[in-house]
């Protein structure tokens, strides 16, 4: 309200004339095209004023030097035209919302993007859409930023020259919430410690969320799908993860989610499904009196379900479902992975290839699970052998190592309290369109039909033909 | 028979289309009528259907997705049932039909020897399209009336890439038929080549990575000529859009061919389909058929 009152008249009739012009003379003419444009009413407004912006395109290439509130009504276009970054920001307490920002540059090495900060604590970033840019945000020194229900939209480039989503840069405490990223290259927080990252959906992208020594970062409820690797965390501190989806990711080195040298880490709650590999893990926890808590996260579908580095110990996985996973956890090397805890306080893991029971109905089997493919051996030994997973081959290996124990490799893990049943876990956003029944009923029928039609012609038509072969 | 009597009297002539599809579909009517092939169609298709029942997951727990681990399991399933039941298919069938007399009762008429090896083959090629079809469509069927995730368009690919493979086999199989004295002969040889190139190759070329390393190429083409792998590696392309799941030898195939392993299978497929039907018709043509 404050922001209101300042506001100066003679802009805001500016402004307001500019946008009433401009649906009689089509989007073209609006206020970027007067002498001077945004930039102009930009330095001529007080610090902390509000602008409001309406409908129009306006031209980009704009900096922001001073606290100012730049305010959106139906969807104004700020347009770079190809050059250079849309928005830079260089002051403290700059809000941006409700507007279109376009068209930055393409170049890499300039870090060309929407909206560009340095020295911007306060900066807030709420509702705007992002479409093709480069970069989205970069920001760097925005302590408190605030990146709220944003649309951001890549180019259409290949993935190595695609710009970030959002990249923060050495800024704490910023929030970044309820975004929807697609077609970017990373999402980047570099030395943003104590960062909040909520309710985003990542998709289609290299690397969905990418954390770099940020310490005490949150990461919740967030879907992270079809990118190549879900979230990498590497050299941070103090790290919670709690129900975010993982889904899908599984670029040639991809995992849903990495962790290198992550020292203080809560997972839990999350989705791991249809991932290359769910959870990777390499030298986490680093420091040798930390535990990591991996609990109650499902683990489903994936080609393996969680992979460690054969030097990780310290991980206590509890109430997690392992489900059909095709490897359900692997070591990336030779060696075993009982330097983690399988079991905590009596409660284990669900698996579903458990083949033990439960006499005594307490939900917990009567039998420890090991891992010990032999298949899943040779794979760690001669890495080669990877190629011939799923094929009958394969199963023979593992039934051979069963029905001999002479071939049985040393269990790679234990777990001496598995759930019989899969835990009841607490909601997650489980999105994802699900395919028409109608369309599959149609193409399985269409399928059935021409066998059928098959089958019948060689009875009718047989039958049909010999009659007119007889007259000739 | 009277189309194939009639023609009595029109001896040395080109090979005739006509001939060929009464042929075929003489085969697929004889199919039809055949235990052996309906025991494999209901065995194939409960199979499949089995799959997609069991695969119905908890939506809250992992969304509507789950129809990869579907696909996978088909794909195993196709790997072990479809190549049996070409190749025991192909195997039995005109050796069968030379222990009963029938063959010989066939031979009399104006009919080349080409026309009823490939006539055969056709009848048993759509008698083969038939079984799968039943199986992916049973399966679809399921997956639909259970709400179970499917994607629709993979299911018809992996249909018809299980029918590419299908036909290799038969052509195998027939290749065994028309080299082969006795049907009891022709079954077991046929067994013992679906062993071969279900477990025996694969094992072989495993056994041969732990003992001498042997390098990503040539693992990648040993295990591509083999027709039921390259049947895998297309499905796998289908399913994961490329090979990278498949350790160092996947991503040496997709960086040396990128898309184009799936042509790479097809072709093999199609290699092996040709070549043994090819070498079938001119078996069949110089053996003795009594």
């Amino acid at each position: 309200m404050n922001a209101l009152r300042s506001v100066r008249p003679v802009l805001v009739a500016t402004i307001l004339i500019t946008g009433l012009l401009a649906p009689f003379a089509g989007p073209a003419v609006a206020a970027g095209d007067e002498p001077g444009g945004l930039q102009a009413l930009i330095d001529a407004a007080e610090p902390g004023d509000e602008l409001t912006l309406t409908a129009g395109t306006y031209d980009g290439g704009i900096t922001i030097d001073k606290p100012l509130t730049i305010n959106g009504k139906g969807w104004p276009v700020i347009d770079g035209h190809g050059n250079g970054s849309v928005i830079t920001v260089v002051s403290p307490d700059v809000t941006i919302r409700g507007v279109v920002i376009a068209n930055s540059g393409k170049r890499l090495d300039r870090e060309d993007s929407g909206i560009t900060s340095d020295l911007s604590p306060g900066l807030s970033i709420i509702g705007n859409r992002f479409e093709n840019v480069l970069f989205g945000m970069f920001l760097r020194h925005a302590h408190g930023a605030e990146i709220r229900d944003n649309e951001i939209g890549g180019m259409d480039l290949f993935i190595a020259r695609r710009g970030d989503g959002i990249r923060i840069w050495q800024s704490t405490d910023a929030v970044v919430e309820g975004n929807h990223v697609a077609n970017g290259r990373d999402s980047v927080f570099w030395f943003a410690d104590g960062v909040t990252v909520r309710n985003n959906h990542v998709q289609d992208g290299r690397y969905g969320l990418h954390f770099m020594y940020s310490d005490g970062a949150v990461v919740e409820g967030n879907v992270l799908e079809d990118n190549s690797v879900g979230a990498f965390l590497m050299y941070s501190t103090d790290l919670t993860m709690t129900g975010n989806v993982f889904r899908s990711n599984r670029g040639p080195s991809g995992y849903g989610l990495g962790l290198k040298d992550v020292d203080g880490l809560m997972v839990s709650g999350n989705r791991f499904v249809e991932n290359r590999v769910g959870l990777y893990a390499d030298n986490s926890p680093s420091k040798v009196d930390l535990y990591h808590r991996v609990e109650s996260n499902v683990f489903a579908f994936n080609n393996i379900g969680v992979l460690l580095g054969s030097t990780v110990a310290r991980n206590v996985f509890t109430g997690n479902a392992f489900i059909d996973n095709g490897v359900q956890v692997a070591s990336d090397s030779t060696g075993n992975l009982l330097d983690n805890e399988w079991s905590f306080e009596g409660v284990g893991n669900h698996w579903s290839d458990f083949a033990g029971f439960d006499a005594d109905s307490d939900g917990i089997g009567d039998i420890v699970y090991e891992i010990d493919n032999l298949f899943t051996d040779l794979i760690e030994r001669y890495p080669e052998i990877a190629f011939f997973a799923g094929t009958p081959a394969a199963q023979a290996v593992d039934m051979a190592s069963q029905t001999f124990p002479s071939l049985r490799p040393e269990p790679i893990l234990t777990d001496d309290s598995p759930l019989i049943r899969i835990p009841s876990f607490p909601p997650a956003p489980m999105a994802g369109e699900a395919t028409s029944r109608l369309f599959v009923l149609m193409v399985s029928l269409g399928l059935l039909g021409a066998a059928v039609s098959v089958m019948a012609g060689g009875r009718s038509r047989f039958r049909g033909q010999a009659v007119p072969g007889g007259t000739t | 028979m009277t189309a194939v009597a009639n023609s009595l009297h029109a001896a040395p002539r080109a090979f005739e289309l006509r001939l060929l599809s009464v042929i075929a579909r003489k085969v697929i009517r004889e199919a039809s009528r055949d235990r052996w092939f309906w025991l494999y169609c209901a065995g194939f298709t409960a199979l499949a259907g089995a799959i997609t029942i069991t695969a119905v997951p908890d939506h809250n727990l992992i969304g509507s997705g789950g129809f990869g681990r579907t696909a996978a399991s088909l794909v195993a399933l196709v790997q072990l049932v479809v190549p049996l039941m070409a190749l025991t298919l192909g195997a039995r069938y005109l050796a069968g039909e030379r222990d009963s007399g029938t063959l010989v009762f066939l031979l009399c008429h104006p009919v080349s020897r080409t026309e009823v090896l490939l006539g055969t083959y056709v009848g048993l090629a759509g008698s083969m399209f038939a079984a799968v079809a039943t199986g992916f469509g049973a399966a679809g069927l399921f997956s639909a009336l259970r709400s179970a995730p499917t994607d629709p368009v993979l299911l018809v690919r992996l249909a018809a890439l299980s029918w590419l493979l299908s036909l290799a086999m038969l052509g195998l199989g027939l290749l065994i038929s028309s080299t082969v004295r006795s049907a009891s002969t022709a079954l077991g040889t046929a067994l013992f080549v679906w062993l071969a190139v279900v477990f025996l190759g694969d094992l072989g070329i495993m056994g041969t990575v732990v003992a001498t390393r042997l390098p990503v190429g040539a693992l990648f083409a040993t295990v591509m000529v083999n027709p039921v792998e390259a049947f895998r590696l297309a499905s796998v392309v289908a399913l994961d859009g490329s090979l990278d799941a498949l350790g160092p030898a996947g991503t040496y195939a997709v960086d040396r061919f990128g898309d184009g392993i799936a042509d790479i299978a097809l072709g093999v497929m199609a290699t092996w389909t040709i070549a043994a039907v090819g070498a079938a018709v001119l078996a069949f043509r110089r053996g003795d058929q009594t």
